[in-house]
């Protein structure tokens, strides 16, 4: 058995690991082991007689850290030694250490430490991992929240605090569930069970906000981790607010719904107009002919509500858009008067007034004030505030016409039957059309909603 | 159109609801050339009902328009079921848009497959 001597001797010179060395009440070095030349790259015959403070920093040394650490040490038995340590080669490591007083008066002081800077990194990272976490987690607009794999909640945001009312204690546990709507908590909690073997939870529910006690739907998702396992671990989750999108789904469900009858609707007209124009057609080229142009001016009148937002057409922008198509150029502007005040029309109001005014022009430009050289045509309307209705007045009027022999035509058209039928039975019109000495004049009585009046 | 299928709405006397005057002028110059005598065409839920009122016993049949400018023709579909009147609708709408109340009355939707109507019509007309 050897004696305390030899035996801490030979502790001291095996520990390569552990810096080991003394120094006298003044910091000079009375013994240095091999793990302190290892560790600080200075051999013992450099060191010894010499300041140990050499292995502080320049910014510790001139901070008077080694005096200070030996005071401490004389005073309280000890002095914990963890900072930055320079080597000889004036590399720096992060040291662990203790400094003690040695028994005896005046004896000086032994001093362990060892190299842990990777632990220190390592450290580092996750306080700064963890900083990373919380400021995204505290400045997103989700609620975020930690989690036990079992939906018991372990860190609430603050922004789950501030939305839900429900303190930080309050919605640990499964306390938080107090915030989702009664109807949605069974599923919420069921979730759970299906996420552990998923390894994600997923579930759109209701949470309740504290503000106005609305229910508002979020989209939440959590997940572990990473590189933990999922049954084990803590997980991180989100809340995302899907009221808006929510919201914009279900009038898209409505908006698809309109617009699937208004297509069917729109193709039944077309199926009508096809059916009449058969009716009236001699051949299948006057057929195509007419058709062809009866479904231009449908085509004109979706095209002008296409290109509005609110879905109502100016009578002025109706009017222009089926004479300019019927019209030859310039030329033409100098013999066709447009004037009226600006009224919004309704998609129905429109369709109708549209192809009246299509088969208007289409006679025009055949027989009327638009194929002779003389002709003149006049469209003007104006707007009769009545109560309760407004009532748009238009009239179509032909001048300079040489009309073919006298009086009507012997077989109304389907222009008559549009002006005289279809106006009156869709929008309540009243109209009235004739043949005068010198062209066409034709009369519109439209009841509008006082809404439809602007600008 | 099939002659048998057109044979067995002569004399029949149908009302027809349907707010778009083309469609309406259309469906009825169709009923009208297969012999029917048409009730209207009406544009409104007012005007169907009046129509009902005014046409006695003679009614045997309707095809609806359900969707009519701003209001459903539900009501009249009530009155002609209380009265024992077969009826046909008229929709734009999927199946998914109609009360339950109203999906086992026959349905055409638009644009009008005329066969079909008719052949739902005749079929329905067998009441007198």
């Amino acid at each position: 058995m050897p004696n305390k001597e030899e035996l801490f001797e030979l502790v001291v010179e095996s520990s390569i690991d552990f810096a080991i060395f003394t120094v006298d009440p003044n910091g000079l070095t009375t013994s240095w082991n091999v793990g302190a030349e290892r560790l600080f790259g200075y051999a013992e015959d450099q060191m010894l007689g010499r300041s140990a403070d050499v292995i502080f920093t320049a910014e510790d040394r001139a901070a008077a850290a080694p005096e200070e650490e030996r005071y401490k040490a004389s005073m309280h038995g000890r002095a914990a030694d963890d900072r930055w340590h320079q080597r000889k080669d004036g590399s720096r490591f992060w040291a662990s250490g203790l400094m003690m007083p040695l028994r005896g008066e005046d004896s000086g002081f032994v001093k362990i430490t060892r190299d842990r800077t990777e632990q220190h990194q390592a450290g580092e990272r996750l306080r700064e991992n963890e900083q990373r976490f919380r400021l995204l987690a505290t400045s997103i607009p989700q609620l975020v929240f930690l989690t036990r794999p079992d939906g018991s909640r372990t860190w609430p945001s603050p922004q789950w605090i501030a939305f839900t009312g429900l303190g930080f204690d309050a919605s640990l546990g499964v306390g938080w569930l107090e915030a989702i709507h009664p109807d949605d908590r069974e599923a919420t909690q069921n979730a759970w069970q299906e996420a552990r073997s998923k390894g994600e939870y997923y579930i759109e529910h209701r949470v309740r906000r504290e503000a106005d006690g609305e229910y508002l739907w979020h989209q939440t998702r959590a997940k572990p981790l990473a590189g933990e396992s999922a049954a084990s671990s803590d997980w991180v989750g989100t809340m995302t607010d899907i009221e808006d999108l929510r919201g914009l789904q279900s009038r898209q469900h409505v908006l698809m719904a309109e617009l699937q009858h208004r297509t069917r609707n729109l193709l039944s007209v077309v199926q009508s107009i096809a059916n009449q124009t058969i009716r009236s057609s001699s051949s299948l080229e006057v057929f195509g002919t007419q058709f062809g142009s009866r479904l231009r001016a449908l085509s004109r009148v979706q095209g002008l509500l296409a290109r509005v937002e609110d879905q109502v057409i100016d009578l002025h922008a109706l009017v222009t858009a089926e004479l300019a198509a019927h019209s030859e150029g310039g030329a033409e502007s100098s013999r066709i008067k447009v004037a009226g005040p600006s009224v919004a029309l309704p998609p129905t109001a429109a369709q109708a007034l549209g192809l009246a005014l299509h088969e208007l022009a289409t006679n025009a430009v055949k027989y009327g004030a638009l194929a002779q050289p003389t002709g003149q045509l006049e469209v003007t309307w104006e707007l009769k505030a009545n109560k309760p209705t407004s009532e748009i007045a238009l009239q179509w009027r032909e001048s300079g016409v040489s009309m073919p022999q006298a009086g009507s035509p012997k077989r109304k058209g389907y222009g008559s039957e549009l002006i005289e039928r279809a106006l009156p039975y869709q929008l309540s019109a009243k109209t009235q059309l004739e043949f005068g000495p010198d062209g066409v004049r034709c009369a519109i009585l439209v009841p509008v909603s006082a809404e439809s009046v602007h600008g | 159109m099939a002659e048998l299928l057109s044979e067995g709405l002569k004399g029949r006397c149908l009302l027809v609801v349907e707010d778009e005057y083309l469609v309406a002028a259309d469906l009825t110059a169709s009923l009208e050339s297969l012999g029917v005598e048409v009730i209207g065409p009406a544009a409104s839920v007012g005007e169907a009902l009046s129509l009902i009122e005014n046409s006695g016993s003679r009614l045997d049949g309707a095809v609806l328009d359900i969707n009519l400018r701003s209001e459903r023709v539900y009501p009249v579909a009530d009155v002609l079921t209380a009265r024992g009147i077969p009826f046909v609708f008229t929709t734009g709408y999927d199946a998914v848009a109609i009360p339950i109340a109203y999906t086992c009355a026959p349905r055409c939707e638009k644009p009008i497959d005329k066969t079909q109507l008719v052949r739902w019509l005749s079929n329905t007309g067998s009441r007198k």
